[in-house]
């Protein structure tokens, strides 16, 4: 009797099994530990109000709208282009550990803060605001342009003539093989960027932020509406305004209609570093008495006190709600994904879903996490489903291009069943990467739902910010950042 | 020589907090309704002008936090800064004085206001809140979070994280009726003037949310302004700018603010925010 | 020119070809043959590597920039001629001299295709031209090729392999073809299971002697097709 080959189930488990597996445990576990208590509540005043203020939005009751929209393009545009101006030369030497460590840090601090440091240096400025976006953008840049750099095809490089310059060797035989990913990368971006240079206006920068967030807080929701719509559509025809050859032209506009930049002033930064961002019982004192044993104490009860009771409440916190929300993401994405490939549905419902996609992805979580609360009430949930819908919005919107082009044989029907045999398993790998990629994203993020409360990191930094307490904002910062550089380093080992 | 001589000038002028700035710098976030921000202080902006004979310029700021820096960094030389942002801005300029505030700000005070599903008994004149929901409104806000923090914990003996079941920051007053109201939190702090401002306007239903307790009065907004304003805008320039403040008569003006009149006012008038402030940990 | 002494190839910890003696002399014309995956690549990469210097290496169209044109693409054999800020400018406005002497290259290997056309819009067969196209600009006195006409009609192929002759004092080719080396080269090295099997004259050697050491089913197949 011939024995024919089978293996016990567990076999067929493979990496990518295991690692989702490891995943939903990870989530269920955090979901377990998470707030989610929903609050039984009347929202439907608000809500109303907020339905009606959509339904009529008023274009008018904005003032200056077209300097905040312009001001919204421009700083993404000049922080864009700083990032690649710093980004580039970055990326080359990304392989060195040291470069690849600051970027992470660097990357790790969300736009917002960065540009609560920044004014501390600049004041009230539109460098405040550049900066915050060209500085965590360049990191990012280092790191994706360097990874697409290495999967440049190698024989170029080594079949060029003897004696080549290190430059051209480069350009011809590395840079031009990536360029088309590049440009694209680059076109992703910038929407970010102008997702990016709204939210800055939250903190005080020029933008549409700085009109949509006042609306919404002060309940003039005829007003924040039709600046939502205002931000959608913007972002929604990026393709038709920003082409590569108008750029050229807004670039020298951006740059001379910037508002008036007040001078740089080297006392107030010299302030801020040999002042500002030293504990309280060190700032004014001799750098010789800095270590005498009592003040050692001092700083070392100030630590603890911060560490014990704002470092590691926050820090799990913000765990607990960036893994919830992976989660909540990772189920979104997969559920929504065959709703937006040609492979499962007709041109209509993409068309459909497309505009679904474009308002998730463009609503800052932001608000919608603020929206959820008044349903919800003020728990963890708001936030946790914010987040999902943002980032399973993006996730679907770049998932589903690499859908589109997964070659299919020509008996392919449009069918559940055949699209997770021959279109998921395709895509599985680079959506893990994507999904975990997005985790560190969602962790910087959760840091702007700290500042409508929920007791994040995040939380606790705005609090210090607003207290005036820069080193214990900075303190938390540092730890907000290590904890991504270590969230990145796992998510690389788990990947590779 | 004279070349160089212009090139060093600008240099410093780079890198120099006392450089020249010819324009006078002023900035302002009012307690209740920010739309329009810059159209309406623009207009106030031009009423100083025209009295002190200056160029005057408005810059809008979002939160409290940022108009102390600003006030720091002497990117604005005068500040409507409300009681405590004052008192915090104060202690970091050394030299800036407050100098005017609203004929309100002498007795202002704050409501505990609570949804209606809620019944909240009282004692000894002040209601029990332990194991309630709480918001507050902004973190930085005299009215909504310091003076309301300081009577609680007072009256009931407590740290409020041990008060409250759950704390939250809505991050403005009207936000924080708009919360209590559709039940968000149980009960909040509130800002008298704002909620007596909605009241009128019929913008909250008193059948959802009613005011649970009134607070003793304290100081809150004032104008404060920088100590290097009489050297920069010349001798005397204090005094002018608070006659001009004081004689600020136009509804329109006030309205923004919103206040009825301004009167003089002093540092030492702000004594008591700044105990409550130390003694809740607000500030060391 | 070079010889090999009991040189051990391969990548990383897995050697291919263990102890390989081989010498080649100036104004050779190589064929090397094999089965797949025996090696011979190695082998050539190992040559090259060694050569550098006066060589141009030629595989297939492995080395093409698929976002660049054509003209960009042959202009890389020339880099190393050129200034860097040269190199740059031209890959932003093509200069007119290089462009005239690649544009005589192409005609020569029967390139029509408009010298800005991308080269990930071309067929296989001017792939490969693009990619000799390129070993003809680099002007060097060695031609290493990796199956360089495999893509092209045999008519073809013969016409530019006696381009390639023209143009380079010594030739040494990874071939596929057994009939082509034997007929148009003058030694033939045969590589199987790890070692030299075979290196000797063209003109003492037959179709017969290289069946004994592969399977040249495919080859037979190639040269009737």
């Amino acid at each position: 009797m011939p024995r024919t080959m089978t293996f016990a189930g567990f076999s067929f488990v493979g990496h990518w099994q295991k690692i989702t597996l490891l995943l939903l445990l990870m989530v269920s576990v955090c979901w377990f530990f998470a707030d989610t208590e929903v609050i039984a509540l009347e929202p439907w005043i608000e809500l109303g109000r907020m339905g009606q203020g959509f339904i009529h939005p008023n274009f008018f009751a904005t003032e200056y709208l077209f300097e905040a929209l312009w001001q919204t393009i421009s700083f993404a545009l000049l922080g864009i282009t700083l990032g690649l101006l710093l980004g580039f030369p970055l990326a080359l030497c990304y392989q060195h550990p040291l470069i690849a460590a600051i970027c992470a840090f660097i990357r790790a601090i969300h736009e917002i803060f960065w540009a609560l440091i920044f004014l501390q240096i600049f004041g009230l400025s539109a460098i405040t605001g550049i900066l915050a976006i060209a500085l965590p953008y360049a990191a990012t840049f280092a790191r994706i342009f360097s990874d697409i750099l290495q999967q440049a095809p190698r024989h170029t490089l080594f079949s060029l003539p003897k004696g080549t310059d290190k430059l051209s060797a480069f350009i011809y035989g590395r840079w031009m093989h990536m360029y088309p990913q590049i440009v694209d990368y680059i076109r992703y971006r910038f929407e970010c960027a102008l997702r990016s240079s709204a939210v800055l206006g939250f903190i005080g920068m020029p933008t549409l932020g700085f009109y949509l967030e006042s609306a919404f807080r002060q309940g003039h929701y005829e007003q924040g509406g039709a600046l939502l719509i205002l931000f959608v559509l913007l972002i929604g025809s990026i393709r038709f305004w920003a082409k590569p050859i108008f750029l050229w032209l807004y670039l020298p506009l951006a740059i001379y209609f910037l508002p008036p930049i007040p001078a740089i002033d080297g006392q107030i930064i010299w302030r801020f570093l040999s002042v500002d961002i030293l504990p309280p019982m060190l700032q004014g004192q001799p750098f010789l008495s800095w270590f005498d044993i009592d003040i050692l104490s001092k700083v070392f009860d100030w630590a603890y006190k911060l560490i014990t009771q704002q470092v590691f409440p926050g820090m799990i916190a913000t765990l607990v709600l960036a893994f919830c929300a992976l989660g909540l993401t990772y189920l979104l994405t997969l559920i929504l994904l065959p709703f937006n490939t040609r492979l499962m549905m007709p041109k209509v419902i993409i068309l459909i879903m497309r505009a679904v996609n474009l308002i998730l992805r463009s609503l800052p979580e932001y608000l919608l996490a603020f929206v959820l609360m008044m349903l919800l009430g003020p728990s963890m949930l708001p936030a946790i489903i914010a987040l999902a819908l943002h980032n399973s919005g993006l996730m679907v919107f770049l998932m589903a291009r690499q859908a589109d082009s997964v070659t299919v044989p020509l008996t392919y029907q449009p069918r559940i069943d055949q699209y997770s045999y021959l279109v998921i398993p395709n895509l599985y790998p680079h959506f893990m990467g994507l999904l975990f990629y997005r985790f560190e994203v969602i962790i910087r993020e959760t840091a702007i739902l700290g500042m409508i409360g929920v007791m994040t990191l995040g939380f606790y930094v705005d609090s210090n910010f607003s207290e005036i307490r820069f080193s214990g904002a900075l303190l938390l910062l540092v730890f907000t950042a290590g904890l991504n550089v270590i969230v990145d380093y796992l998510a690389r080992r788990l990947l590779h | 020589m004279k070349r160089t001589h212009l090139l060093s000038a600008g240099l410093l002028s780079l890198f120099s907090t006392f450089a020249l700035s010819a324009t006078f710098t002023f900035t302002a976030i009012p307690d209740a309704d920010e739309s329009n921000l810059r159209t309406r202080f623009e207009k106030v902006a031009d009423y100083l002008s025209e009295q002190l004979d200056v160029e005057v310029k408005y810059i809008p700021v979002k939160s409290y936090s940022a108009a102390i820096t600003a006030f720091r960094n002497n990117q604005v030389q005068l500040a409507w800064f409300g009681g405590l942002s004052g008192v915090q801005a104060r202690g970091l300029v050394p030299g800036s004085e407050a100098i005017a505030q609203g004929f309100e700000d002498q007795y202002f005070k704050s409501y505990l206001i609570a949804n209606h599903s809620v019944d909240i008994k009282s004692f000894d004149d002040f209601p029990v809140l332990n194991n309630y929901t709480f918001t507050f409104g902004s973190k930085g806000s005299t009215s909504g979070r310091l003076m309301p923090q300081f009577f609680i914990e007072k009256n009931l003996g407590k740290p409020v994280e041990q008060i409250f079941k759950r704390i939250g920051f809505s991050g403005d007053h009207s936000r924080t009726i708009s919360q209590v109201e559709a039940g968000v939190y149980q009960v909040g702090a509130v800002n008298y003037k704002v909620w007596d401002t909605a009241v009128e306007k019929g913008q909250v239903d008193t059948s959802k949310v009613k005011v649970i307790w009134e607070s003793p009065t304290y100081p809150d907004y004032q104008w404060t302004v920088h100590s290097g304003v009489d050297n920069d805008f010349g001798a005397g320039f204090k005094e002018k700018l608070t006659q001009v403040l004081i004689g600020m008569t136009d509804k329109d003006l006030l309205a923004s603010f919103p206040r009825s009149s301004f009167i003089p006012a002093k540092n030492s008038d702000y004594q008591p925010i700044e105990r409550v402030a130390k003694t809740i940990g607000m500030i060391d | 020119m070079l010889s090999l002494v009991d040189i051990d190839l391969g990548y990383k910890q897995q050697i291919v070809l263990p102890k390989i003696n081989l010498s080649f002399n100036e104004n050779e014309h190589v064929a090397i043959l094999g089965p797949s995956g025996v090696g011979k690549t190695t082998l050539l990469h190992h040559l090259y590597q060694q050569l550098s210097e006066q060589t141009c290496l030629c595989s297939q169209a492995k080395g093409l920039v698929d976002n660049l044109s054509i003209y960009h693409n042959v202009f890389i054999g020339g880099l190393a001629r050129y200034s860097r800020c040269y190199n740059m400018a031209n890959l932003l406005w093509p200069f007119n001299k290089p462009q005239q002497h690649i544009s005589a290259i192409c005609q020569e290997l029967e390139l029509t295709a408009p010298l800005h056309q991308k080269v990930s819009e071309l067929s296989g067969g001017q792939r490969q031209r693009v990619a000799l196209a390129r070993a003809l600009f680099q002007q060097q006195p060695v031609f290493m090729g990796d199956e360089p006409f495999s893509a092209l009609d045999p008519l073809m192929g013969l016409r530019l392999l006696n381009l390639v002759k023209q143009a380079h004092q010594s030739v040494i080719c990874v071939l596929h073809d057994a009939e082509l080396a034997l007929a148009h080269f003058e030694r033939i090295i045969v590589i199987s299971d790890g070692k030299v099997v075979l290196d000797d004259k063209a003109n003492r050697l037959t179709l017969a002697h290289l069946s004994q050491h592969y399977a040249l089913a495919d080859t037979v197949k190639n040269a009737v097709a």
